[in-house]
């Protein structure tokens, strides 16, 4: 690979000097420039016919250089290459978006002498808004259908209360808050160490909501260290809210829902430093985590804690598994939130989800049958959908 | 000398964490103390230098040389190019985050917290669809009978192993699926290939503990490397 | 609870219940133990090489000679003890193959990370007289706050993400950086991570959306959540924990830390297994005698 580039340069140099008689090769026929679709800008796609002395016996063409102008008849610069018997190339070195260009090809020839194609363009580079490309069609389909059902079943839940399934760890949620109350200890609530952002943390906000209410009607004290700054405020908002929605404005402690540090394994050593000196009746484990979920729940267990968990991180559930007293896998925690909160946005998103879910799983059974009748029986079975969903 | 106060503060260090798993311990709180509250500063410097400076004062040119910082732009064409009014709507969306920090304007803050959640959510709604859902369904849709020719000739034994394998993936997807189904209560059929389902996913679990517990391992080994070879010296 | 017969074995049932309520503090000494003695010793054990491995390695083998590398450390000191020995031979296998290496960082401590393991292979005698350059044959763009928004800007412009690299340099004067533009002018892409922002992030903003060919190296933690991308051929080559470290020393030929804590690590899963037997012993003849 790096001989070539050493030896390009050296031939060019003797052929210059020594060459004789130079025959200048046929430039390239039909250049044609357009603006390269589907792309963020700042690129052309050129095409053309190759020189057909790129197969002559005599110093045949050995190269192309793409050459690139503001204007027709100002200076042309080379801005790329492109190898003997390519028809094709996309140039993306200093094109400006909105800009108009030039191109030229220069055609080499294997005694240093060339010629240039016809010019082509003008060509504006500019990016796509839409990428039309089939997988990313694909996505577009699959995202109307999903937020379609979402959307509707949004409107049926306002209208209607919908069905969701029991799940098991959600009847744990009062048990936990009652315990405390009993104990007269105080209740942990962590909200993981995700960003606002992400579903889990959400989720975990809205039964943040829920025990901060009850807290405050019982009078039991909640402590909530957060990992993540916007975190940290966003929980503030709720638990206060959920103290004035409760009538006790009075009872929030300001100094119970606070800033740790956003460092992981610090957060872990301050958080189980709080679970052996306040001893919590009951521990909550919502939202996002990652390697520290042992360290935690393994530390809660250590204090004689009930403890709650629920997480989007399938690999960290299983550390909750072990050490905790129930646990919402995966989804069930979304759909725990949405049962609690029963407002029609999270319930209807459980429900359009379950329609997608329905349809991922139809899809899925039908490829499979499609690839068993195909390979077994040569039975070509809904070739369109093979298409749809196997890129084939 | 400089470097044996350091790996002697490092190994006191590692041993009061460590103490930990004997108990809570008045060694344990001070390590503790040490760890937060140099991490806290840690990525305060890290944060300032690395983010906030190259990324914003330095982007609107109170910092740094920039040519084409937004004041230095501003003032030599008198005017703003998109990418600058871009940094300067950041940094305006940054200032109401700090809003918070005045109680009866604190709701201004919600903004940038919208426009950040919002755009994330649709960054990566179309990441998740692309790669966990279309593709993996794409690379799940085996055939549950998966004849192997070895030498031309049908291997029953490799054929029959290949498609268990093929088998026991679409059948762990689609029982998890119905597993994480909530419009329909888990009885009968359903609820037997739910529990199924959870099956499949509490070996996941087992799988992931196992790996875990390596992972663990890998730290300690590290630590104790550490204070056996490099504090106590030894190790050769 | 009845009395034990002070006739009977010490195997009996006492033993089992009082084993089932093990003060947790033994079980951590025995495993303390584990680690620290094979450390004493030369432990030579084989290494099976998983499939994934082998195309890790196989796929930077199968790199044109002088091909160009971005490297992204997504990760911190804690998980420096796995994926440390990973970085330190995947830089000298690069080396090797005379591979042009550009590293970023989308954890604050990614770059640091980086230097040091840059600097252990550079140290390495082979490479004496490459005369590897700064800026030339290698370079660190340093950290960028942003996580997964930073590796979709990266596939429009790189240059205009990191203006300026680890020391301070205009990246753009940078000679390796020379006619870099996006993920299409790199011809491998390595991730060494550990959580988020990390693989999956990659995979999904990078692999996905610009087609770059890509292999990760993992804490054992996070790896399964990969593993569907290496079957479904989204990642050409998965290391996994220490283990994949020492995997890949072996098939390289270049042992280092992650071949060396392979016999602690073993001895330490043997008493894991031990104890988990035990205990499940202890759980079922304790849950039938109450």
């Amino acid at each position: 690979m790096r001989k070539p580039l050493i030896l390009f340069p050296l031939v060019f140099l003797f052929l210059f000097v020594f060459a004789s008689a130079q025959t200048p090769p046929t430039p390239v026929d039909s250049l044609q420039a357009v603006d390269t679709p589907d792309d963020a800008g700042g690129q052309v796609d050129l095409t053309w016919k190759p020189s057909p002395d790129e197969g002559r016996a005599v110093s045949p063409v050995i190269g192309y250089q793409i050459l690139a102008a503001p204007a027709a008849d100002s200076t042309f610069v080379p801005i790329g290459t492109a190898s003997a018997g390519a028809t094709s190339v996309t140039a993306k070195d200093r094109l400006e978006n909105g800009r108009p260009y030039y191109f030229k090809i220069r055609a080499y020839a294997m005694d240093s002498s060339y010629a240039e194609s016809e010019v082509a363009g003008p060509v504006v580079p500019k990016g796509s808004w839409w990428n039309t490309k089939p997988a990313y069609l694909r996505i577009v389909i699959w995202m109307v259908f999903v937020v379609g059902f979402i959307l509707y079943n949004i409107r049926k839940a306002g209208k209607k209360e919908l069905y969701i399934r029991p799940i098991a760890g959600i009847d744990a949620i009062d048990e936990g808050i009652g315990r405390a109350t009993e104990m007269g200890r105080p209740i942990l609530f962590i909200c993981g160490l995700g960003d606002a952002a992400q579903a889990a943390t959400l989720a975990a906000f809205s039964v943040l909501g829920r025990v901060a209410q009850k807290t405050a009607q019982y009078q039991t004290r909640l402590i909530v260290p957060c990992y993540e700054p916007i975190v940290f405020t966003i929980c503030q908002d709720i638990v206060k809210g959920a103290y004035l929605n409760a009538g006790r404005p009075e009872a929030y402690n300001e100094k119970d829902v606070f800033f740790v540090v956003y460092d992981q394994f610090p957060y872990v050593a301050a958080v189980n430093g709080i679970m052996l000196r306040e001893k919590p009746a009951t521990n909550f484990y919502l939202g996002q985590f990652y390697a520290e979920s042992l360290m935690l729940a393994e530390t809660g267990f250590e204090a004689g804690s009930i403890q709650i968990a629920g997480t989007d991180q399938l690999i960290q559930m299983s550390f909750f598994i072990v050490a905790c007293d129930f646990t919402l896998i995966g989804e069930e925690l979304f759909a725990a939130s949405a049962y609690l909160s029963k407002e029609p946005e999270q319930v209807g998103s459980i429900k359009g989800q379950d329609w997608g879910k329905v349809i991922f799983a139809g899809l899925s059974i039908l490829g499979v049958v499609s690839v068993l009748l195909d390979e077994n029986l040569r039975v070509h079975f809904f070739g369109f959908f093979r298409k749809l969903m196997l890129n084939e | 000398m400089p470097g044996m106060v350091s790996l002697t503060l490092a190994g006191f260090l590692t041993l009061g964490i460590m103490s930990f798993v004997y108990k809570d311990n008045p060694i344990y709180k001070f390590c503790e103390s040490i760890f937060i509250g140099v991490s806290a500063g840690y990525y305060f410097v890290l944060i300032f230098y690395q983010s906030l400076l190259p990324q914003l004062t330095d982007k609107i040119g109170l910092t740094g040389a920039l040519t084409d910082s937004a004041l230095a732009y501003y003032r030599q064409s008198g005017s703003l190019a998109s990418v600058q009014w871009f940094n300067l709507i950041a940094a305006v969306l940054g200032m109401m985050m700090l809003m918070r920090l005045l109680p009866k304007i604190g709701w201004i803050s919600r903004w940038p917290l919208a426009f950040v959640i919002g755009s994330i959510a649709g960054l990566k709604l179309i990441g998740e669809l692309q790669t966990n859902i279309m593709t993996q369904i794409q690379k799940s849709i085996l055939p549950l009978w998966a004849p192997q020719y070895v030498d031309g000739s049908l291997s029953l034994a490799a054929s029959i192993g290949q498609s268990l394998t093929n088998i026991v993936l679409v059948g762990g997807i689609l029982t998890g699926v119905i597993y994480f189904f909530f419009s329909k209560e888990h009885k009968g059929v359903f609820g037997g290939a739910a529990r199924v389902g959870i099956w499949f996913l509490m070996v996941t679990f087992g799988a992931a503990f196992g790996l875990t517990v390596m992972s663990r391992m890998s730290l300690l080994i590290a630590r104790i490397d550490f204070l056996l070879r490099d504090w106590l010296h030894l190790l050769g | 609870m009845s009395q034990p017969n002070p006739s009977a074995p010490t195997l009996g049932p006492g033993f089992w219940e009082k084993f089932a309520l093990l003060d947790r503090r033994i079980i951590f000494a025995f495993i303390f133990l584990g680690l620290a003695l094979p450390l004493f010793y030369t432990i030579r054990q084989p290494i099976p090489v998983s499939p994934e491995g082998r195309a890790y390695y196989q796929s930077i083998e199968n790199l044109p000679a002088g091909s160009k590398v971005l490297l992204s450390f997504d990760y911190d000191p804690p998980s420096s003890p796995e994926l440390q020995p990973m970085a330190e031979a995947t830089f000298k296998q690069l080396f090797t193959k005379n591979c042009k290496l550009v590293v970023i960082g989308l954890w604050p401590q990614g770059p640091q990370q980086a230097e040091q393991a840059l600097a252990t292979a550079l140290r390495d005698p082979r490479f004496k007289d490459k005369k590897l350059e700064y800026g030339v044959n290698y370079a660190n763009l340093g950290y960028m706050a942003g996580n997964e928004i930073v590796i979709q800007k990266m596939n429009a412009d790189i240059i205009s993400t990191f203006p300026s690299d680890y020391k301070g340099n205009a990246t753009a004067s940078l000679p390796i950086m020379r006619g870099v533009r996006n993920y299409k002018n790199f011809d491998f892409i390595i991730n060494f991570s550990s959580g988020f922002v990390g693989t999956r992030e990659w995979v999904q903003f990078c692999v996905d959306r610009s087609g770059a060919k890509m292999i990760a190296g993992n804490t054992a933690v996070q790896a399964p959540e990969n593993y569907p991308y290496f079957r479904s051929g989204q990642l050409k080559g998965l290391l996994a924990g220490m283990k994949g470290a020492a995997e890949y020393e072996t098939v390289a030929g270049q042992p280092g830390k992650g071949i060396s804590f392979m016999g602690s690590q073993s001895v330490a899963h043997l008493v894991v297994i031990l104890f988990v037997i035990l205990g499940n012993i202890a759980y079922f003849v304790s849950r039938r005698k109450w």
